[in-house]
């Protein structure tokens, strides 16, 4: 009796899981230490100049090497806003549409249209981007803009081949609306009836009551937002077509750029050659690791305060 | 003028082929609290929503009879049905405060939206005015910027009670208001209630025929969708006209 008491207390999901959770954990530490390790060189030879200096001077003699990622930092947050200012009108008007005025049938159309966009493979998102939408964009929006607005300092430069962060931002936007709409339209519609009962019976017409329930579904856009970021900031391949691939900091959203994923892309193939252009890029991806790390912690910061305070 | 707030003739409310309300008349007269009671299911809670047209919301509801508020069809093809809920205040079986609005803000909510209020001060002193008559001032006004996740089931419900107040509808309509919240939170509604009547007509559904009797003037028993009996609550009571509503009252209908 004794001894099986014993084996009793020994349950067989804390043997099963313990070591799961370890590994996930260390694999992310794991992770985090080889990242470290193999940016150090760089900031030993570069210090802070990696990422604020704006170069990429890659030669056959180490001692002329010389990087600054400055325009990939740049150019990731850059399109990456443009692609939520893209995302989230859409995701919300889609939610909204989906859950409140569109016919069951139509509902459902839309529903499995969105979760197909998700599970695109991003390639297809990206030769589209190339040969669709950077001159479309090109010819009805940019062209436009500067034809009618170049007195904005932003805009006086006429736009040469469309591939710029304008369109990465733009496509980046289409890609992750999928993701963000999901997040979002799931929250607005399992709003409980009781709290839409309450804002029409105060005489609040549709569109005020509407106003009202998205109010209410705030914390989802904000981790919809924050799953949008991160996966706008992290996204390679289809940026990388359509964003011109040059070293350019600037705010003129119609010029080339790079972005630190694509830059890490285009470049990894190189980094052979060249000395010091290795431990620069795991610099890069350093940087990227700590911005997605940030993020999500003060996304789940904000959610977690605002969650306490609505409760019910 | 009608000296009814309210007079429904008969009245049918289906879902999709579900007939829920059964051809029902019904008078409810001025400043009184006039109770709808009935077992749970009976449809006393689908005939309430079509008094202030929340039924709408329902795409599978279908009303065909007419509901007069003071003398006017509700219904009627001229008829907004923003109007009739801006007149017709309700409050729920679960007590819904909006959790992102701040005390303060549930109460502007409807008064801002409505234009109901002409300046900041107006605003201010009117939702002091319905804090004061729900009872609830004193609890809540040094927390007015607040969530109401700091208030409890029965401060909620009051609070909810307020929101109503301050748009000074013509008739408040509780859907069961007591059925969620703490036998103390219970008594302070059920106080409220009596003290309101002398300002508003009040129809309250409820389950619970005991709170009926406590509470109303009239008194109106549904049963399966149709209407059982209705008339003075201490005639009922005392001498039920109906075997049914004998049985519902000493607890021995299922």
């Amino acid at each position: 009796m004794r001894t099986l008491k014993k084996f009793a207390k020994f349950d067989r999901f804390d043997f099963l899981t313990y070591p799961a959770v370890l590994f996930v954990f260390l694999l992310f530490t794991w992770m985090l230490v080889v990242y470290v390790t193999n940016s150090i060189p760089a900031f030993q030879r570069e210090g802070w100049n990696v990422y604020f200096t704006n170069v990429w001077n890659a030669s056959e003699c180490p001692d002329k090497e010389y990087y600054g990622i400055l325009a990939a930092i740049w150019g990731s947050l850059y399109t990456s806003i443009i692609a939520l200012l893209v995302a989230l009108p859409l995701s919300i008007s889609y939610s909204i549409f989906v859950v409140d005025y569109a016919p069951k049938r139509l509902r459902g159309i839309l529903e499995i249209t969105s979760d197909i966009m998700a599970g695109l493979p991003t390639i297809i998102y990206g030769i589209w981007g190339a040969f669709f939408l950077v001159p479309f964009l090109k010819e009805w929006v940019m062209m436009p803009v500067y034809d009618y607005l170049s007195f904005i300092p932003i805009f006086s430069q006429k736009p040469v081949s469309g591939f710029s962060f304008f369109s990465a931002g733009v496509l980046l936007g289409i890609m992750i609306t999928p993701f963000v709409s999901a997040v979002v339209r799931e929250a607005y519609a399992t709003i409980p009836h009781t709290y839409r009962e309450a804002a029409y019976s105060l005489g609040l017409t549709r569109y005020e009551a509407t106003k009202i329930l998205v109010g209410y579904v705030k914390p989802a856009m904000i981790s919809g937002t924050i799953l949008g970021f991160g996966r706008a900031i992290g996204e390679t391949v289809a940026v990388s077509l359509v964003v011109g691939n040059a070293f350019n900091v600037s705010a003129d959203p119609f010029s080339p750029g790079y972005t630190i994923s694509s830059l890490i892309a285009t470049q990894y193939g190189n980094s052979f050659i060249y000395t010091h252009m290795t431990s620069v890029l795991y610099a890069a991806g350093l940087f990227l690791f700590l911005v997605g790390l940030v993020i999500t912690l003060l996304g789940m910061y904000v959610l977690r305060r605002w969650k306490k305070n609505v409760s019910i | 003028m009608s000296k009814y707030a309210i007079e429904v003739e008969n009245l049918n409310i289906y879902y999709g082929n579900n007939h829920v309300i059964k051809g029902i008349n019904l008078k409810i007269p001025q400043k009184t609290v006039f109770a709808i009671m009935g077992p749970s299911g009976c449809g006393k809670s689908t005939m309430l929503r079509s008094f202030n047209r929340l039924l709408d919301l329902n795409k599978n509801a279908r009303v065909t009879g007419s509901v007069r508020l003071f003398g006017r069809d509700i219904y009627a093809g001229d008829i907004d049905s923003v109007e009739v809920r801006r007149e017709v205040g309700m409050v729920f079986q679960y007590p819904n405060p909006f959790p992102h609005l701040s005390i303060y803000d549930n109460i502007a909510l409807g008064l801002k939206m409505n234009k109901l209020v002409k300046s900041a001060e107006e605003l201010e002193g009117r939702i002091e005015w319905a804090l004061k008559k729900a009872g609830l001032w004193e609890e809540v006004k040094h927390r007015l910027n607040d969530y109401p996740s700091g208030l409890s089931g029965g401060q909620r419900q009051r609070l909810v009670i307020a929101r109503v107040i301050a748009m000074k509808p013509k008739v408040i309509m509780m859907d069961e208001p007591t059925a969620n919240i703490d036998p103390v939170g219970s008594k302070k509604v059920e106080d409220l209630i009596f003290e309101l009547k002398k300002d508003y007509t009040i129809v309250l559904v409820t389950h619970n025929p005991a709170q009926a009797a406590r509470v109303s003037d009239y008194v109106a028993f549904i049963y399966l969708g149709e209407l059982v009996e209705t008339g003075e609550t201490g005639k009922i009571f005392t001498a039920p006209g109906s075997k049914l509503t004998e049985k519902y009252l000493t607890g021995k209908l299922v």
